[in-house]
This record gives C-alpha cells, sequence and structure tokens, in this order.
C-alpha cells in the first residue's frame, strides 16, 4: 500500500529522442510501439465487449458483433447483487479518507517542517519508521484494535484506521519544508495566528500537492482490497472492489462479471482521464506510488 | 489528531511484535509464549510452501515487469510519435485495482471459453489450463500483475531515460558506437540508480503478493499459488489463530526490511 523509498533524484529534461537512428528503426518501432498497446488495452476491450454482448451467446468471437449489443447484463447484475450499496460505501470509503487524510497530512506536515515543538525529531522518525513497515504485517493488531472498538463491519472500523496514513505526512512534510521561513516570519510579524497562517499561506502554497496527492489517496482506497474484505464482513460493508471479488466466486454469468468489472472500473477511468498528466508527472517527480 | 496516529500507525506495529509471542485468540484470550509462533513456524510444511510460492513468485514476476517496463520505457523515449497517447495507454492498467485485473485475467485464461484460449485455437492450441495447473499458475499471475503495474515503473524509468545526457551519446556516436553499445555502455550505467531503484519496489511488492492469488486461484491449484500473505490471512481469518499470524507478518517485515537495507547500502550514495 505504501512505497516506502525515496527514488533517486532525476532531472527533467527535454523531451526529445535520443539521438542517432538507422532508418530501419524509423518503422520498427513504431510498430512494435503500436503491437504492445494493443495487447495492453485487449483486455479492457474484452471487458467492455463481453459487458455489452448478449447473455445467450457465445463470449467469443459473438461478442465482437456490435448489433448484439444490450444492457441487460448491467441490469442484471444491479439487480441481483448489491452494487449500488458497493458503490455507496466505495466513494465514502474514497472520499471521506481523502478530505481528512489531505486535512490532517498538510496540518502535521506544517507542524514538523515549520513549528518547533519537543520531542519533533523523534515523533517524525517514529513516523518514518512506521512506513517501513508492510501494511500486511500489521494488519492483525489493527483488525483486533477495530474489533475492541466494536467497530468491526461498520464505516468506522473501514475508514479512520486508514485516516493515519504516514506517506501523505511525510509527502506534505518534504513540501512545505521547501516554502521560504521569511513568509511565515513576515505573515507573524503582521499579526497572523497559526489557523489564519495555515489557511492564508500553506493551503494555497501546497494547492498541486494537495490535488496530487488527493488522487492518489482516492486511488489506494478505491482499489484496495484486504482491509475492506477483513473489515466489511456483511455483504452489506463490501467495498465495490470486494463485492467484485465475491462476484466471480458465486454462479453468476461472465457476462454480468464483467458488468460489474465495468462499473467499478468507470471512477478510475474518470481519475485518469481528467488527471492523466498530473498522475504521470507527479510519479515521474515524486515516485508516489499507489 | 496525534492519538489518530499513535493508535492506528504506532500501537500496531508495537501490537504485532506483542501479539507475535503470544497464543492470541479470537476469545480474547492470551498467554505468553515467547518464540514458541517462530519455531512452530520453522516446523511448518505450510509455512515452507507459502515461502517457496512467494519466492518462486517473485523471481518470476521481479524481472518480467522490469524487463516490460524498461521495455516500453525505452520505446517511448525512441519514438516521438503519439508519446503522449502510447504513454497513457500502458499507464491505464495501473489506475484500476489489482482485483479488477485478476478477474479480467482470470477469464482470459479460463480452459473452457477464456480469450486465450481462443486466440490459441485457431492456431490448433490447447486448450491449456494455465490456472489449473501448478506449473503454470504461478507465471499466469505474474503476468496479470506486470501487465497491472508496469505502467509505473514504466514512468520513472522514462524520467530517467529522458534525464541520460545527450552530449554523451553523441560523443559516443561520433567515436562509432552503434545504438546497441550506446545503450549498453552509456545509458544503462546512467540509469542504473534508477533500475536499482524499479528493482526494490517491485521486489517489495512481489513478497506481498495476495489479492491476484485469492481472487484467481484461491491459492490453488493444491496451494500452489498459495503466498505468505495468503497463509497469514487464512492463519488470521480462517483459523483465528492471531499470536501466529502476527508472526508470519514479522517475518514478512524482516525481509521487506532485509530488501531495503540492500538497497540503502547498494545504492546509498545517491540520498
Amino acid at each position: 500500500m505504501v512505497n516506502v523509498l525515496e527514488r533517486p533524484p532525476v532531472r527533467e529534461l527535454s523531451e526529445s529522442p535520443a539521438v542517432g537512428r538507422r532508418p530501419v528503426a524509423r518503422l520498427t518501432l513504431p510498430t512494435l510501439l503500436t503491437l504492445t498497446a494493443i495487447v495492453t488495452i485487449v483486455p479492457f476491450a474484452a471487458m467492455v465487449l463481453v459487458a455489452f454482448a448478449p447473455p445467450s451467446g457465445q463470449t467469443f468471437p459473438d461478442a465482437l458483433n456490435p448489433a448484439n449489443f444490450t444492457f441487460e447484463n448491467f441490469s442484471k447484475v444491479l439487480s441481483s447483487s448489491d452494487i449500488p450499496r458497493w458503490t455507496v460505501n466505495s466513494l465514502l470509503y474514497s472520499l471521506v479518507s481523502v478530505v481528512c487524510v489531505l486535512l490532517f497530512a498538510s496540518m502535521a506536515g506544517y507542524a514538523f517542517a515549520k513549528k518547533r515543538f519537543p520531542g519533533r525529531e523523534i515523533i517524525f522518525w517514529a513516523f518514518l519508521a512506521t512506513l517501513m513497515v508492510p501494511f500486511q504485517a500489521t494488519l492483525i493488531p489493527s483488525y483486533i484494535l477495530v474489533s475492541r472498538l466494536d467497530w468491526v463491519d461498520s464505516y468506522w472500523g473501514l475508514i479512520v484506521p486508514t485516516l493515519a496514513n504516514s506517506q501523505a505526512v511525510f509527502l506534505m512534510r518534504q513540501f512545505i519544508g521547501q516554502l521560504p521561513d521569511e513568509l511565515f516570519e513576515a505573515a507573524e510579524i503582521d499579526g497572523a495566528g497559526e489557523w489564519r497562517i495555515f489557511t492564508m499561506i500553506v493551503v494555497p502554497l501546497i494547492r498541486p500537492v494537495l490535488a496530487t496527492l488527493g488522487i492518489f489517496v482516492f486511488l489506494w482506497h478505491w482499489n484496495d482490497f484486504l482491509w475492506p474484505l477483513v473489515i466489511g464482513q456483511s455483504g452489506k460493508m463490501q467495498t465495490l472492489t470486494v463485492g467484485l471479488a465475491t462476484l466471480q466466486t458465486q454462479a453468476v454469468p461472465i457476462n454480468q462479471v464483467m458488468a460489474g468489472a465495468t462499473i467499478t472500473v468507470v471512477p478510475s477511468l474518470l481519475v485518469f482521464g481528467l488527471l492523466q498528466r498530473y498522475l504521470t508527472d507527479s510519479i515521474a517527480m515524486s515516485g508516489l506510488k499507489a | 489528531m496525534l492519538v489518530l496516529f499513535l493508535l492506528f500507525r504506532f500501537l500496531p506495529v508495537v501490537g504485532a511484535v506483542f501479539l507475535s509471542l503470544t497464543d492470541y485468540r479470537i476469545s480474547g484470550r492470551w498467554t505468553f509464549v515467547a518464540i514458541d509462533n517462530y519455531t512452530r513456524l520453522l516446523s511448518d510444511s505450510l509455512f515452507h510452501q507459502a515461502l517457496v510460492v512467494t519466492l518462486t513468485y517473485t523471481v518470476i514476476f521481479v524481472p518480467l515487469t522490469v524487463l516490460l517496463s524498461l521495455g516500453t520505457a525505452v520505446l517511448l523515449h525512441q519514438v516521438v510519435w503519439k508519446r503522449g497517447f502510447f504513454r497513457g495507454v500502458f499507464f491505464l492498467p495501473y489506475v484500476t485495482s489489482i482485483v479488477l485485473a485478476a478477474v479480467l485475467w482470470k477469464w482470459i485464461y479460463d480452459a473452457q471459453d477464456g480469450l486465450l484460449n481462443a486466440v490459441l485455437g485457431l492456431v490448433s492450441v490447447g486448450p491449456i489450463d494455465f490456472l489449473g495447473q501448478s506449473g503454470s499458475v504461478l507465471a499466469s499471475i505474474a503476468v496479470t500483475s506486470a501487465w497491472k503495474g508496469f505502467g509505473y515503473s514504466m514512468l520513472i524509468l522514462l524520467a530517467g531515460l529522458q534525464a541520460v545526457p545527450k552530449s554523451y551519446l553523441e560523443a559516443a556516436m561520433i567515436d562509432g558506437a552503434g545504438s546497441w553499445q550506446r545503450f549498453r555502455y552509456i545509458t544503462l550505467p546512467q540509469l542504473r540508480p534508477i533500475l536499482f531503484f524499479v528493482l526494490v519496489i517491485e521486489t517489495i511488492g512481489a513478497f506481498q503478493v495476495f489479492d491476484a492469488m485469492y481472487v484467481m486461484t484461491g491459492g490453488g491449484p493444491v496451494r500452489s499459488s498459495y503466498s505468505l500473505v495468503y497463509f497469514l490471512y487464512d492463519s488470521g481469518f480462517k483459523y483465528f489463530d492471531f499470536g501466529y499470524a502476527s508472526a508470519i507478518g514479522l517475518v514478512l517485515f524482516l525481509i521487506v526490511l532485509i530488501v531495503s537495507l540492500v538497497q540503502r547500502r547498494l545504492v546509498g550514495r545517491d540520498d
């Protein structure tokens, strides 16, 4: 779930290609590129085709005939499973987490970067240390904790523990640390209080990072599997990702499974379509991993 | 907020160590058993199986995904034509969940009406039960995970390729180096720290494999895709042997820690 290593720095240079290519390369490489792209996209294309194919027919190659396309699989899977409820759960799990993680991480990041308080270094190193521990290693104690709080199978148990996101705090601290100290000193001399400095100076300056981190937190939660699987034990509390996994273990026809799969992938595709540039650039710059 | 982190970030870490030294059961009753869980692990054949499966999977997955991401990164770097579009296509699977990838590929691999066997059928091969045979199941799952995740490493390697100083390549060309020689003796050494980072990230990810196996095979056939995290999950949530499951988690942590420490030692000077 989290990436614990710092990426070695990369100098950003021009996007022009390497020098000196032989004429042969001019055709073979684009062909190779196109073929790889087709192979990459085929599973998605097949998913959509099968999702829209008539349920009675063979899945392949009849599925390729657009004349037979139907929404039947979608309406069937929506009525026979809990997909609407799972969608609400997934949206709650993702969106509440995005808002809270951004708020907590920017406040904690600001404190670690710019405030002096006793034990700051020790607390920060403790944060870093928790980044080294893979999520699965703390799965059992986290589950026991949630069950002691009587939060199993509830939104509290699902969402609250994931709000303590060390990686987000770390990222925010790195970014806010780069802001010039003079800014904060000037604001203090002008008589601005803590909250005013945070909302009027810190937040506007870190807006681009907040956007990037927000996208990642959304994807982490939307695509998360193990934690919602363990916490959301009744069908009503499953997320869409967990629901999709249970859907395909039951005797649901493949057309309907693919229709369900298509539904789960829509939000990710929306995020991707709208913010692709943002995502790809931030990975190249910071090594964030979803 | 500090309470939140203390409770849900630090306490579980400390709790994992503590639990692994007890026989904590679902009733909440426990006694201190010292290192019994660990000695039990050493002689547990399921643990050996899970360890072998995880290592085999890692050995298949890491070279596969690194070669795939390096290959596509080099292609994207060399071809200017529609670069943004192709980069987007390769990155697309990365924003979806591994569960989605597993559901899609489970159908693709299906022996009866899967896509892959339909294509192989056209050239009169198969049908092959990719996920039903212990010989092919781990490679099939590795291909699925690589398809889902290679876009991430590709982006990082692409950024690295673009940062290789062009003057070096031009100088080599003037000296008569061919394209392979330029790649082998200039690009690759320049890319080394980044390649190493990608290698470590993917290795750590491979050791944590679970979702794809849970969805595609349920750990089968006959536990031939039963990973460490699967073993942890079963011990915890099927047999409710929380102390034992915590010990497995700490073994996983130890492996990940060693992999990262090796990385720190090898490229420490770059930080």
